[in-house]
């Protein structure tokens, strides 16, 4: 694609800010700072500043600039946002601390409270008089003065936000309006949320959470993005700023602003939106995505060229009903402890050296045998191109740890313990993985497995021959894929309401009323980030579920085809059927409605070199395999693979942001755009 | 390192430190191997549990997760199980075990399935129905997959199958002794035809049924994968080592504790048939060497009403208990359960005779944990919480809506969880053996024409200590339409959670009838009544227990206390 245009993508994570840059010769940059976690915008400015120096990047011809950010997430995790009140109906003050009343730890008998209370305690909660019915009926009107109690006191312990969360103001929202106005005509320096803005769907203590969250950290998510929009126009770039949302969208500053709550998992969304747009572009649309980190491994699907969504996701422990890419993430990553239970078990994880100290071989005071510890005494790894040889690692700091913590007292030698290790984290990888798919009703020998993240290459192999899976997928950036996913993620606005009638009982025209309504909401926000309506894919869902079902279904409804209706609720026993393993025919309810606004899924090719005779660059000594020893094993430069070109394991790739491992009984090619694509080769 | 790479051959390091060359093991599992195996069976556990949570129709498998999958050796002995309630650990046993007594090893056959819910023959209550597939790989029985599902309805007396003021288990729905539901593969009709007929939600049950033939399936076809790719052999040696780890783990915890004997007695308020009569629940927990023994010689003689319990709910009360007090991550599997033995007088709530009703027996395997808990907190001073009060409040309501359609809604209450050193107790909140979620206000009243004025934390109602007892809840419902028949069935109205080290007793729990013409009736634990247009219902569920002299709070804490609503200003 030849413009003169650029776009950049930054995803702001815990120890790097990553940066993918498409130039304006069509070449894809990307490179890794570090982070900044005081104030993270300084390292994106660093970024910019780097592009605009070194790669004569004119910041005026910027046409796009995505941002991942773990700002929100953060702000919930350091305890750091604001001083929050909240006001509810009278009688449910307390809706936000009693939760479902499950717990996690189901054999602990010190229990720690479950729900996130810190957000608004007890003495900042107050019941207001007002009672709106199940119809959205008014039982009781709103006694403002309650109102103006409630307000003088939060004003005396200094709140600087205030979520309003009354009881089925999703069926009729005039008692929070009407409370808005009165704390705003009091002191319009206080931030509201409403729950009926915020998530207007059933289910006191779900809304009451998700509002108050999003209460807590608007100031923090405010400042931080006018902070960064400013910071980007003093270096006269050329494009606003866009966010990435959870659920794999951007959406521009301003409105993230609005709707700060819809950001939590930002960084990994964008993760799964870059996998999504490299396996489409090789038509590759079923794909499982294995982000292996330092700590953890991310697992999430792809099914027909869409990211699962899930209604719900976890941040720091507790439940919020924020629509997200569903990402599960597993304990287990390079930086997975190897540990012996007391009966003499060697076990791997669930903690970790993280990346201080990190793995034994860091030295840098790890002295736990972890994950990555074992891949070097293997020889998968080189101690000497590590991070792309920005630091090297102790080959005998590894084998000493190795030797000491696990191989003396199993009685192995320090290669079998190493082989162990990596064993033990395959079989708890791979179950992780056949949970994940088969949770959602799916087969993982139906899907590509894509390798992402420092260890994801490493492991992918091994992995998809446990879980029976043919095809493995690197892409080309594999360690800097979030950043990447940014560039190509669309701009999506999400608008849903919630309706409760069965589908028997309602008529197109009312629904189509309905998803008119929400359509013209979501319209609006586009037009906001100055997107016309002909740039617009506009899809609409229903939620259904069978009469007295609490979980319900996202169902597309296409009200071009002839009995629309009748097709979502063929549809959803369709759904029913893969998720739940069977359906009847039955009674059902639409639960909510929903409008998505966005723009086409871009889709850009990189290419690879056509000739090289570089690409074998050294060979080393590798174990896979207790029987037959080391091997020696060729390893080749990524970055000089030639397209067409085919590798047969064993074999190794190295490259800048990670090590891909082709075991013996698999073969590497490289697809036109520099892809990998890994098969399995006959059986055995 | 590197460049040893003769076939067959490796470098060990011995003690001394030298480095030597010795050819590889062949097929004897090693640590690493069996660990590897571990980790397949607990994914196996889990993706059967899975299939049969997503499966089943029942909304008290898909929301109560009243449902449990489980992998066996051909001894018995629990291999892998996933755990959705602690109250399912171990259950399966001793069904698993009266079939394999039934129908002999020998006769079974590959496509086989056995089933039976039977209380009095290894069962738990009759909604419980286990089903038990036995797995053979290359011709040979290798081990049996289960799995155990609470349908929704087994007949009897009232809808649900769990009537409060049973006296026989006849009025509690159909028993089902062992029986070949499967013959090679051929399912039984007659049995099946029979069943059906015996129970109020014929589809569902089938339906769920199916669900626990498909979570057992896939366990048989993984199992069949592991065996094909170990070998027989193997695997049992693989078996045999995994449980004696687990055992030899436990033994370890177990021998970590002082030598000696604690006991513990708790009452439960009454059995629902004789109001004024408490329960008494008497463990005494015997630590010598590396084995628990429990003995329940003092615990009340079986009751009229249903909340006597089956020995393999005494079990794994004991279990739980043991194993949340010890070490919760030693992995669980049969080998965890050999160390400890219980002492169950005949005749007694823990181990009654037919044909004593037991459908209500959740409740008093919560008090029994709690008693063996708190019997082993003594033990371990510095890690015991005061008690927990252990009450999860069951209300259920039958009416008609406005439109003429008649409605069942359950509602489960939790307590207040006891306070333990360096930590309060947490306020509404599921503890020990069951985990249930509580009702949303806008999904009841969305569905059924009952308003709720009140869901608020009960002032007051957690124990004063060094650390705060969690507090109750306090709800209150107005029935809106029609004649409504109320079940309420309680805890701790008469007997309170105890405070540690000092600290004071919870609040007890409190509910109260309030007729439209102002007329009130106290309800003692448990009862049945009917309610009209305007009647009003109040529940207050019971505190935990404190730690500590409560003098020792500190005085901002106390403040706090009061700020916060959890305690009322003096």
């Amino acid at each position: 694609m030849s413009t003169n245009k650029q776009k950049i993508g930054v995803d702001v994570g815990g120890t790097f800010t990553d940066f993918s840059c498409q130039l304006s010769d069509g070449r894809r940059l990307g490179f890794k700072i570090p982070s900044t976690p005081g104030d993270p915008s300084q390292a994106v400015i660093e970024g910019v500043t780097e592009l605009i120096e070194n790669y004569n990047v004119d910041p005026s011809q910027i046409e796009l600039f995505a941002h991942g950010t773990t700002v929100a997430t953060n702000a919930v995790l350091e305890r750091k946002g604001a001083t929050v009140g909240l006001i509810t109906t009278s009688g449910f003050r307390d809706v936000l601390e009693i939760g479902r009343q499950m717990r996690q730890q189901m054999y602990s008998v010190r229990l720690e409270p479950e729900t996130p209370i810190f957000l608004a305690p007890g003495r900042r909660r107050f019941g207001v008089i007002e009672r709106v019915g199940p119809d959205g009926e008014i039982i009781t009107p709103l006694d403002e003065s309650s109102v103006l109690e409630a307000l003088t006191s939060l004003q005396i312990q200094k709140v600087s936000s205030v979520a309003v969360v009354l009881l089925f103001s999703f069926m009729n929202p005039v008692h929070e309006k009407r409370i808005r106005e009165i704390i705003l005509d009091n002191n319009p320096d206080i931030l509201v949320s409403l729950s009926s803005e915020v998530d207007p769907v059933f289910r006191e203590y779900e809304r009451t959470v998700v509002t108050t969250f999003d209460a807590y950290i608007k100031p923090t998510v405010d400042q931080y993005l006018s902070n960064l929009s400013n910071a980007l126009e003093d270096k006269k770039v050329g494009a606003s700023l866009q966010i990435m949302q959870s659920r794999g969208g951007l959406a521009g500053a301003e409105t993230a602003r609005i709707r700060p709550v819809r950001l939590f998992l930002s960084g990994p969304a964008g993760g799964v939106m870059g996998a999504l747009s490299e396996g489409k572009i090789n038509n590759f649309k079923d794909l499982i995505t294995v982000d292996i980190g330092g700590t953890s491994c991310d697992i999430a699907l792809i099914s027909d060229a869409k990211p699962l969504i899930r209604q719900e996701g976890v941040i720091d422990k507790y439940l919020v009903r924020v629509p997200m890419v569903d990402v599960n993430a597993i304990g287990s990553g390079g930086g997975s402890i190897a540990w012996l239970d007391k009966a003499g078990g060697l076990k791997v994880g669930p903690q970790s050296a993280g990346s201080e100290p990190g793995p034994a071989c860091y030295g840098r005071g790890g002295v736990e045998p972890t994950v990555t510890d074992a891949s070097l005494v293997l020889g998968l790894i080189d101690p000497e191109y590590f991070a792309g040889g920005r630091f090297n690692l102790d080959a005998d700091k590894a084998y000493n740890i190795i030797l000491e913590k696990i191989a003396k007292p199993l009685s192995l030698s320090v290669e079998e313990a190493a082989l162990g290790i990596h064993k033990v984290l395959n079989a708890q990888m791979a179950e992780g993985i056949r949970f994940v798919s088969i949770k959602q009703g799916f087969d993982p020998r139906d899907f590509v497995l894509m390798g992402l993240g420092g260890g994801g290459p490493l492991h992918a192999c091994e992995l998809a021959s446990e879980l029976n899976i043919q095809k493995v997928l690197v892409p080309r950036q594999p360690g800097v894929l979030s950043a990447a996913g940014l560039l190509s993620a669309p701009i999506e606005h999400e608008v849903s309401t919630s309706f409760g009638k069965a589908l028997k009982e309602v008529s197109l025209p009312e629904i189509i009323a309905g998803l008119e309504a929400l359509s013209s909401e979501a319209h609006s926000l586009m037009r906001k980030e100055g997107i016309s309506l002909k740039d617009i894919e506009i899809s609409f869902s229903l939620d259904i579920c069978y009469i007295g079902q609490a979980y319900h279904l996202e169902i597309i409804i296409d009200l071009e085809s002839e009995s629309p209706l009748e097709k979502v609720y063929r549809d959803f026993l369709k759904l029913h059927d893969r998720v739940y393993g069977h359906s009847v025919e039955g009674d059902v309810r639409i639960v909510n409605l929903r409008a998505i606004h966005r723009t086409p899924v871009f889709e850009e090719k990189g290419q690879a070199q056509l000739s090289s005779d570089r690409s074998v660059k050294e060979s080393r000594q590798i174990l896979c395999d207790a029987d037959s020893g080391f091997i020696e094993t060729n390893v080749y430069d990524r970055s000089n693979l030639t397209r067409g070109q085919e590798i047969v394991g064993p074999a190794v790739v190295d490259q800048i942001d990670t090590t891909t491992w082709i075991p013996e009984g698999w073969a590497a090619c490289v697809l036109e755009d520099s892809m990998l694509l890994l098969e399995r080769m006959g059986k055995e | 390192m590197g460049g040893l790479c003769i076939r067959g051959f490796n470098v060990v390091v011995r003690a001394d430190g030298q480095r030597v060359m010795v050819q590889l093991k062949k097929d004897t599992p090693d640590a690493i191997t069996t660990e590897v195996v571990r980790n397949k069976l607990e994914g196996i556990a889990n993706e059967m549990q899975s299939t049969l949570f997503r499966s089943s129709f029942s909304p008290i498998v898909k929301e109560g997760l009243d449902a449990s999958a489980s992998l066996f050796t051909i001894g018995g002995e629990t291999l892998a199980q996933a755990i959705a309630l602690p109250f399912h650990l171990a259950t399966l046993i001793p069904m698993v075990r009266k079939i394999i007594e039934e129908f002999k090893l020998d006769e079974m056959d590959d496509g086989d399935i056995y089933i039976m819910n039977d209380p009095y023959m290894g069962g738990t209550h009759l909604p419980d129905i286990a089903l038990v597939m036995p797995v053979f790989s290359g011709g040979k029985l290798i081990a049996f997959s289960a799995a155990m599902t609470h349908h929704q309805d087994i007949g009897g007396m009232s809808p649900g199958s769990v009537p409060t003021n049973a006296t026989e288990i006849f009025q509690e729905g159909i028993r089902i002794p062992p029986l070949k539901y499967s013959s090679k593969g051929i399912i039984n009709d007659t049995l099946l035809k029979l069943l059906k007929l015996n129970v109020r939600l014929p589809d569902s049950f089938q339906g769920d049924l199916n669900a626990q033939i498909a979570a057992c399936e896939i366990g048989r076809r993984r199992l069949c994968d592991l065996e094909s790719r170990y070998g027989v052999e193997a695997l049992k040696n693989i078996f045999a080592d995994l449980l004696n780890r687990s055992e030899l783990m436990t033994r370890q915890a177990i021998k970590a504790l002082p030598d000696g004997s604690h006991s513990y007695v708790d009452y439960l308020d009454n059995d629902g048939i004789d109001l004024d009569m408490p329960i008494k629940i008497e463990v005494s927990v015997l630590v010598q060497g590396d084995s628990v023994h429990v003995d329940f010689t003092g615990t009340s003689q079986q009751v009229r009403g249903p909340f006597n319990l089956m020995p393999s709910g005494a079990y794994a009360a004991a279990y739980f208990a043991v194993h949340a007090m010890t070490d919760p991550s030693i992995p669980t599997n049969g080998g965890c359960f050999r160390p400890i033995k219980l002492i169950l007088p005949t005749k007694s709530i823990v181990n009654p005779e037919e044909p004593a009703p037991v459908n209500a027996r959740t409740s008093t395997m919560k008090r029994v944990a709690g008693c063996i808990t708190s019997a082993l907190g003594q033990f371990l001073p510095d890690r015991a919480p005061a008690d927990a009060a252990g009450e999860m409040l069951l209300l259920a309501f039958g009416g008609d809506r406005v439109d003429g359609s008649r409605y069942v809604v359950g509602e489960l209450i939790a307590s207040g969880s006891g306070a333990s050193e360096g930590m309060d107790g947490v306020d509404v909140i599921e503890t020990d053996g069951t985990n249930c979620m509580n009702l949303p206000v806008e999904a009841l009243e969305m569905d059924v024409p009952i308003r709720v004025h009140k869901t608020e934390l009960s002032t007051g109602s957690g124990g004063s200590g060094k650390f705060r007892g969690g507090l109750g809840l306090i709800r209150e419902y107005e029935i809106l339409h029609g004649t409504v028949v109320f079940t309420h069935r309680g805890e701790r109205h008469i007997h309170p959670a105890r405070g540690l080290m000092g600290g004071e007793p919870g609040g007890k729990a409190y509910s109260k009838i309030k007729r439209r013409d102002g007329k009130e009736i106290v309800i003692k634990s448990k009862t049945v009544e009917t309610l009209e247009i305007g009647d009003q219902i109040l529940v207050q569920t019971a505190g935990g227990g404190g730690y500590g002299c409560p003098t020792e709070r500190p005085e901002h804490l106390q403040r706090n206390d009061i700020a916060d609503r959890k305690t009322l200003a003096r």
